[in-house]
């Protein structure tokens, strides 16, 4: 069966950009300040750019962002090996060589089975499409105030546990304020910014909010909302958007939170969408 | 009394020389506008105009009087007590439920934006744009607690418009805050950012 896709297809490439990146910069520092020293500035951006998933990990609890932290810390430290091996000019051993080539096959592998299995990518994506899953209707009717959805009965211990759920299957970032918790749903390649603060205000991006009354409330950026190949009724699918998430909070508290990333597994994104 | 007549006393009583211009007249039988201008030092067509003023309101009375064939007026007081009474209750807009009725949604490309308070389900202000080019002005309304509740439960542009009265139950709003959500909702029709529909 084939599946119809709502949102526009993914072009954003910011998420590739960065490692990428770091070839080009590599072969400038090394032409300009010899191979040497532009391992040396290779490991040191490697290392910068595995802080920001310990960074990843530290705000989602997402095990798997460590992982990648500790694989770039590897890394890193292999580019540092490889230079002062060119430096003095020694030689490393056979059993050496198998020892750090075996150990980088086996932590690659490790992390191809982590990135296959979407347990890093961000869901933002799916949610959207799972949004605009049951809205037919087109119109438009765009605006930017938000819409309240409804309530929901759980009390806010219970939307505390289902939002570390959230952040930690990268489904959605929390912010939490006395009264309310509000979750940011976010598409592979935007996590940069929005971790970095450089996105702007939260409240400006998509969003649902629960209060502590249960109240749950949405807002669709606009961004968001053109990202969607039709102009679909916006009443609507800030309904059905509150709705997933509602869906998805009472999955969680009935302990099945595995159905809802086997709701968004289903959708076969790919996993740098 | 009207507020118009109240706004003309209140305008007459906050000059400067308004107690000193009372005080000759509450002592005076009568006095004409150049005595009350060389008493006090004032121009004599600010002490005229002051006291033409009170005339139309009715605190003097003037009468002409002839001195070398140049006539001229004598004011005399009428009244030693000023009250001021405005019913309030007369520029209150009672509400019907005719009103309450009204079925209103947001305007698609209204082209005002709402700014959402960061604790929770209320708008805090609206802005709005008029005029166009080198006209055009950016208009802010700081909106009451109740009317930011209001306009948060506002129906989106395209979904079913909702009659006041129900977006004030489900904001969880009293009948008795209707006459600022109807000053609210009467001001954003005007400025094209709410539709409204007759009862269905």
């Amino acid at each position: 069966m084939s599946l119809v896709r709502k949102l526009n297809p993914d072009r954003n490439i910011t998420g590739a950009l960065i490692p990428l990146a770091m070839i080009p910069i590599f072969g400038i520092a090394s032409l300009i300040f010899g191979l040497t020293t532009g391992l040396i500035i290779l490991a040191v951006i490697v290392w910068v750019v595995s802080c920001f998933y310990l960074y990843v990990f530290a705000y989602t609890r997402n095990l798997p962002h460590l992982y990648v932290f500790a694989y770039g810390v590897f890394v890193g430290c292999l580019f540092t090996l490889l230079r002062t091996y060119i430096l003095t000019g020694k030689e490393e051993t056979v059993e050496l060589g198998l020892a750090i080539f075996s150990s980088w096959f086996f932590l690659g592998f490790v992390l191809l089975y982590l990135a296959l299995t979407r347990k890093l990518k961000w869901r933002g994506r799916e949610v959207f499409e799972l949004a605009g899953e049951s809205v037919e209707e087109t119109g438009n009717g765009y605006t930017s105030r938000p819409r309240p959805i409804g309530k929901v009965a759980y009390n806010p211990k219970q939307i505390r546990q289902f939002t570390h759920f959230c952040a930690r299957n990268l489904i959605a970032l929390p912010y939490t304020t006395s009264k309310n918790i509000t979750l940011v749903p976010i598409k592979m390649g935007d996590e940069f910014g929005r971790l970095l603060g450089l996105s702007g205000d939260y409240l400006d991006a998509t969003w649902v909010n629960f209060d502590d009354q249960g109240e749950v409330s949405v807002h669709i950026s606009q961004k968001d909302y053109l990202d969607y190949r039709e102009s679909l009724s916006f009443d609507q699918l800030c309904a059905s958007f509150g709705q997933v998430f509602i869906d998805f909070l009472e999955l969680h508290s009935k302990g099945e939170g595995v159905r809802v990333i086997d709701r968004m597994d289903d959708l076969r994104i790919g996993i740098f969408s | 009394m009207d507020f118009r007549s109240a706004a003309k006393y209140a305008s007459l009583l906050s000059k400067a020389y308004a107690e000193d211009i009372f005080a000759l007249l509450v002592n005076y039988q009568a006095i004409s506008a150049s005595e009350v201008a060389a008493r006090l030092d004032l121009h004599i067509k600010t002490a005229q105009d002051f006291l033409e003023s009170l005339a139309q309101l009715g605190i003097l009375s003037k009468e002409e009087v002839l001195e070398k064939k140049r006539p001229y007026y004598r004011y005399i007081l009428q009244q030693t007590r000023i009250l001021i009474d405005i019913d309030l209750s007369q520029i209150k807009r009672e509400q019907t439920q005719n009103s309450l009725s009204l079925r209103i949604r947001e305007k698609e490309n209204a082209g005002a934006r709402f700014s959402v308070a960061r604790s929770g389900a209320t708008i805090t202000n609206v802005t709005i744009w008029t005029g166009a080019g080198r006209e055009r002005e950016e208009r802010k309304i700081k909106l009451t607690p109740w009317q930011g509740k209001f306009l948060y439960y506002l129906p989106f542009p395209k979904a079913t418009p909702l009659s006041v009265g129900e977006i004030m139950q489900k904001a969880g709003i009293d009948e008795d805050q209707a006459s600022e959500i109807m000053d609210i909702v009467q001001f954003l029709e005007k400025y094209a950012v709410i539709e409204t529909s007759p009862e269905d």
